[in-house]
């Protein structure tokens, strides 16, 4: 189940968070946000040899937590995407799904023309294309 | 998914945009109506970059990156590519079109047999006009440029219609 998505802009400004649990933690899901993007930088200025090559926009789980795993992902125009999720055994493949569209919705919002670049996002289409997103992920997967 | 619009429609609308700067907004003040033109260009190259770039893995270097502009970029404007692209590998480019596309419908200028009689101040005034409506695909190059982390000034050279060249400066 995925508790928190963000986009993070080139100079790691928020530019949306939004967190999907009914639980009042939006602090320590922000926090763990603002921690993974140390390891974004991290991962695309020290690759490793084991890991992604170096100009993949998917750069796979980041770091686990005690009870969340999260995922990065870098655009060519320096936009991170994390994804956190509770999700014990979520597949790879659902993963990079989630972000190509959540990337195909982030373009649709940033083209709007109202749409200050920098500034934060706040188109109601975009949040409401995030949830059906959130919603869908992982049930198309069996069992 | 995407709608689309005819494309006399686009050239409609640029040259309406240049007319109406040049002529109405700023009457005056050319200096004024190119910079707002430029930056009108610049968010449209923002945009328009973040959208192409979405597939694809990302840049290693600026060559790759102007490389891009110069390939699917170009292609996705102007339903081609760059014809030749030129470096002094120390930070410029040179991006020449040989049939810049929103330059075709523009004529140029017949020299008269003896050009001594054309009067040196009516053809520098069509070179300012013509050059106003290279100010808009500059800005859309700085823009997509520096979308990408590439810091840049575009400036355009029109010596030879309708072949077009965008200077592409990289700032240290």
């Amino acid at each position: 189940m995925i508790v928190c998505v963000a986009v993070v802009g080139h100079q790691n400004n928020p530019l949306y968070i939004q967190s999907f649990t009914d639980a009042d933690d939006a602090l320590k899901l922000h926090h763990i946000v603002h921690c993974s993007l140390d390891v974004v930088d991290e991962r695309v200025n020290n690759p490793k040899k084991s890991g992604p090559p170096l100009n993949e926009t998917f750069l796979g789980l980041l770091y686990p937590t005690e009870n969340y795993k999260v995922y990065g992902y870098l655009t060519n125009t320096k936009v991170k995407f994390i994804l956190v999720t509770t999700n014990l055994d979520v597949r790879d493949a659902d993963v990079r799904n989630f972000f190509r569209r959540f990337h195909a919705a982030y373009v649709d919002a940033v083209s709007n023309p109202f749409h200050v670049p920098g500034k934060k996002i706040t188109s109601r289409t975009f949040a409401e294309r995030v949830s059906t997103i959130v919603k869908s992920f992982g049930l198309s997967s069996a069992g | 998914m995407g709608r689309e619009v005819s494309e006399s429609c686009i050239d409609s609308l640029l040259t309406e945009m240049v007319s109406t700067y040049c002529n109405r907004f700023y009457a005056n003040k050319p200096e004024l109506a190119a910079r707002r033109i430029e930056a009108i260009g610049y968010q449209v190259g923002h945009q328009l970059s973040e959208r192409y770039t979405m597939e694809r893995p990302r840049f290693s270097d600026h060559l790759e990156a102007i490389k891009f502009i110069c390939k699917d970029f170009w292609s996705e404007l102007f339903k081609k590519q760059i014809d030749n692209l030129k470096t002094n590998h120390r930070g410029t480019f040179v991006l020449q079109d040989n049939h810049f596309r929103w330059l075709t419908r523009m004529s140029i200028d017949q020299s008269p047999e003896n050009g001594a009689s054309e009067e040196p101040s009516i053809m520098a005034d069509n070179k300012a006009v013509q050059s106003m409506h290279l100010y808009f695909p500059c800005g859309i190059i700085r823009g997509a440029l520096s979308n990408l982390g590439i810091p840049c000034a575009v400036s355009a050279d029109i010596s030879n219609l309708p072949a077009c060249s965008f200077v592409v400066r990289i700032k240290a």
